[in-house]
């Protein structure tokens, strides 16, 4: 992910890694996006049949609709897409990719591109471009399927303001997938309406606890950066504070910003702390994999290293400064395989 | 990392089990614990103290097991979390706000305090210094 070449917004590959946590070995599923004409959008292909097709031929779909109307189809094969469960956890995708649609434009449905959608709002794993600033990001997936997620983008309508979501979903496993995949673009039209990170994060555990019951907790950090100013604001549900790298070369800041977590409580409550990125500041936001990673002894790369990196690599840009935290990592776990996830994001304010 | 865990049943006010982990509570883990917890709420444990006091690390799926162990001891049966879809649409309701008196914990270490606080689950439940007073107030 460090390594983005230039390439299409309809890149299979790059919309494969939405539903990646479907395709697991041995899950018996396999979940697809296909537009009205049957073609495949994302996911593995599956047979080159058409929407009605789909229904006779033993898969299960769900319309993924917006303004009232269907846009695309969530189709769902193998032996496991009978599940009751599995069921359930489709119908609460294809409503987050409905509720996404709706959020991410104006335009009247039947011009709606899915495609476009994908590009936008879904999987925006290249970050965009912003001028005076780095965005860089790393992600690692353990071996089995972890729950990490993170999103860098333009809001819609304020162009000027980049959403930074970083995110970790508890437990492992399919359902952790799932709710990846679920929860990704609710914080992601969340915060594109809401006018704060605070209030995003508080309609998106609604969402979570009381349409969706869910058992599993995600902890989320999500800010809205300002890129003509440098302010950012931020909301806290539970997850690692971020970390304020001043470039005048004081001390490392722990943004303590701490909140409950998403999915355990009707109402969160969120306070919003607001950080000024002046330029050649960094910001850091990672999940545990990085600070819980363990060599061979048991002993944990813990927040101690983690600054001490950080330290070693003040002044370099965010691409540096996350190579150089990803490179740190694997030094220290040396030949023990990661059990979590790894995620990191850095953006770093050019200096004047 | 393993984690060891040890159960004495201890006459108080009203009869009071506690458990002692030792070692790391992490992805791992977690279900031997949940499973340990079942099987003495099922043998009549109603009254549940956690001795963390020899816990040295807590992931996050620690959060799970501490949480499905508060379901356990309201009798409820939480969801199995590896097995997947179930897991994801559970029926029934997420944690209340509030706390509850079934299970307590005694001895937290700073790293332990640490991630229940930042996640809030510290509300969940009363915390004691250690297993003496955590019974004492059971």
């Amino acid at each position: 992910m460090t390594d983005r070449s230039p390439s299409s917004p309809l890149d299979p590959d790059r919309l494969d890694r939405v539903l990646a946590p479907f395709a697991a070995d041995g899950a018996g599923l396999s979940v697809s996006v296909e537009d009205l004409d049957g073609a495949t959008i994302a996911g593995p292909p599956l047979s080159r049949t058409t929407a009605r097709d789909a229904r006779a031929d033993g898969r299960v779909t769900r319309d993924i609709g917006s303004h009232g109307a269907t846009v695309a189809l969530l189709v769902a094969s193998g032996p496991a897409s009978r599940d009751p469960a599995v069921a359930a956890a489709l119908d609460a995708l294809a409503i987050g990719l409905g509720e996404l649609a709706d959020a991410s434009t104006r335009i009247p449905p039947s011009e709606l591109a899915l495609g476009r959608l994908h590009q936008r709002s879904i999987v925006s794993l290249r970050a965009p471009d912003v001028p005076g600033y780095d965005l860089a990001s790393h992600y690692e997936a353990a071996r089995e399927i972890g729950g990490d997620f993170f999103e860098l983008f333009r809001l819609r309508r304020r162009r000027r303001t980049i959403g930074v979501v970083i995110a970790d979903v508890t437990g492992k496993g399919i359902a952790a997938g799932l709710m990846m995949a679920f929860a990704r673009p609710v914080i992601h039209a969340a915060l594109d309406a809401a006018p704060g990170p605070a209030v995003a994060l508080e309609r998106t555990n609604r969402i979570l606890v009381e349409e969706l019951h869910t058992r599993l907790f995600i902890t989320a950090l999500v800010g809205s950066l300002d890129a003509g100013t440098g302010r950012l604001r931020v909301a806290n549900a539970g997850h690692e504070p971020p970390l304020l790298v001043p470039g005048n070369g004081r001390p490392i800041v722990n943004v303590t910003c701490g909140g409950l977590l998403l999915g355990a409580f009707t109402s969160l409550g969120l306070a919003e702390i607001e950080v000024e990125l002046e330029p050649g500041d960094l910001l850091l936001l990672y999940t545990d994999g990085v600070t819980d990673a363990a060599d061979e002894t048991g002993e944990r790369f813990g927040e101690p290293r983690l600054y001490a990196t950080l330290d070693a690599t003040r002044g370099r840009s965010a691409h540096e400064v996350v190579a150089g935290i990803r490179d740190a990592v694997a030094a220290f776990r040396g030949a023990v395989e990661p059990t979590d996830d790894v995620t990191i994001v850095a953006v770093g304010r050019h200096r004047r | 990392m393993a984690l060891q865990t040890t159960v004495d049943h201890v006459e108080a006010r009203v009869p009071v089990t506690v458990v002692g982990l030792n070692g790391e509570l992490d992805a791992s883990t977690y279900e031997h614990l949940i499973e340990d917890v079942r099987g003495l709420y099922a043998g009549g444990t109603r009254k549940l103290v956690l001795d963390l006091s020899g816990l040295t690390y807590m992931a996050s799926s620690g959060l799970i097991a501490l949480h499905s162990i508060v379901q356990v001891m309201h009798g409820e049966e939480p969801p199995d979390i590896e097995g997947g879809w179930s897991a994801f649409h559970a029926l029934g309701n997420a944690v209340e706000s509030g706390g509850q008196e079934d299970v307590l914990l005694a001895g937290e270490q700073p790293g332990v305090t640490r991630v229940l606080q930042r996640t809030g689950l510290d509300q969940l439940f009363s915390s004691y210094p250690d297993r003496a007073s955590a019974i004492a107030a059971a």
